[in-house]
């Protein structure tokens, strides 16, 4: 299917930190996708791509939105104005759910939680998620991943508190050397780093996985 | 934003589209490197044509989406529910092509003999084209045989009609730029007399 095109205004926007932003926009009419498709903004002759947020029917289009210094994309989308109109193009990508006898394992650093929030919002449910961030705080959407997951471990670089049950290390030391063999497919978003030591560890501990990946900058 | 890179394959290994990790010089990589190869062959091919055979873009380009489509059957297994999001391929595609080989074919004098591969540039890129097409064909067919891909079937009927396609491009690209075709038999008979 090609991607259409369409303009729609800016309803909402929160910060969830000082560098991640969640935007609403109104679903424009004739707007389909499945959860873990992005859409590509376009802006100033700039196009980037973001993952979706929200579920397919919702009224509102959701995204979260790492602002970069001197990113000229994420820097316009975090300050449009509220009535605003963006331009983008659409669906786009293959980071879909699959349905499959084995074990879902999502894996989420950053803002690459927003295709699995968007699963999450589908009803998909029972999977085993390794939420990866630097502390508590950044772990975004925690609780709608605890909600729907079989198994939730969030992964703090910095570490755990003591007598807490998060994992201390990245989300690729838990997978390395915690995550029980299985029979998994794997579900990895997140910045390049992460992606490429995932696919070496489940390369070598989990030969018999699949694996889908989404990569960031 | 997204990357177009991970480094996920630098250690010799690929992720199919249905998801499996598999080693680069399996089968089905073989297969649909093949694919991409022809494709870029066909790319060389319409950026090559003369004003002359200019409107065969369309019916190239069109082929050149196939085959990615191709490409994607091959690089899912068939028991994934990945196949969901793959194009059918019908027995309609076959039966476009068979209508684009007629088109080409009514204006052809009738086949003297064996001819040489060659003539007018974009006539050898079609048998270029047409012989990578070969290949991806025994490929394809390994894969419907060892691995009992029953989807394979519809792409084989595909690629051997895709084959002959390329043959009549290839005379026919030779035909309307004015290209003598080489008959084996007479180039031949001069080796052998000389």
């Amino acid at each position: 299917m090609t991607p259409a095109g369409f303009s729609t205004p800016l309803i909402h926007r929160q910060w969830l930190t000082g560098t991640v932003v969640e935007l609403h926009f109104q679903c424009p009419d004739g707007f389909r996708f499945e959860p873990g498709q992005r859409l590509r903004i376009c802006h100033d002759a700039l196009e980037r791509d973001y993952s979706l947020a929200s579920a397919p029917g919702d009224p509102e289009l959701r995204l979260v939105v790492r602002v970069f210094p001197g990113g000229r994309v994420s820097t316009y989308l975090s300050r449009v104005e509220i009535g605003q109109p963006i331009s983008f193009y659409g669906p786009m990508g293959y980071f879909v759910y699959r349905e499959s006898p084995r074990t879902a394992v999502f894996v989420a650093t950053g803002t690459g939680v927003a295709p699995f929030l968007s699963m999450c919002r589908m009803g998909v449910s029972g999977f085993i998620c390794l939420h990866g961030a630097k502390d508590r705080a950044g772990l975004l959407y925690a609780a709608e991943f605890e909600k729907q997951a079989a198994r939730y471990v969030p992964c703090l670089s910095r570490g755990a508190d003591a007598g807490s049950r998060d994992f201390a290390g990245r989300v690729t030391d838990y997978l390395g050397g915690s995550l029980a063999p299985g029979d998994y497919d794997f579900y990895l978003c997140g910045h390049q780093e992460m992606i490429r030591d995932a696919f070496q560890i489940i390369d070598e501990r989990f030969e018999q996985a699949h694996v889908h990946s989404e990569v960031f900058y | 934003m997204m990357k177009i890179y991970t480094g996920s394959g630098d250690r010799g290994k690929t992720s199919l589209f249905s998801g499996e990790r598999i080693v680069k010089s399996d089968l089905r990589i073989e297969a649909y490197g093949d694919v991409d190869e022809l494709n870029s062959v066909l790319g060389g091919l319409i950026a090559g044509l003369p004003d002359s055979l200019r409107p065969l873009a369309g019916d190239l380009m069109k082929i050149q989406c196939d085959l990615l489509d191709i490409g994607a059957w091959l690089a899912t297994t068939p028991e994934s529910s990945a196949v969901e999001m793959l194009v059918p391929f019908t027995p309609k595609k076959v039966a476009w092509i068979e209508a684009a080989i007629d088109r080409l074919d009514e204006p052809l004098p009738p086949l003297q003999g064996f001819i040489l591969p060659g003539g007018h540039p974009a006539a050898a890129g079609s048998h270029i084209a047409r012989t990578v097409c070969r290949r991806v064909e025994r490929h394809v067919l390994r894969i419907k045989d060892d691995h009992r891909d029953v989807s394979a079937s519809s792409l084989l009927t595909y690629l051997n009609r895709l084959s002959d396609y390329l043959f009549v491009l290839a005379r026919y690209c030779n035909l309307k730029t004015g290209t003598a075709e080489t008959l084996w038999e007479t180039v031949r008979e001069k080796d052998t007399s000389a």
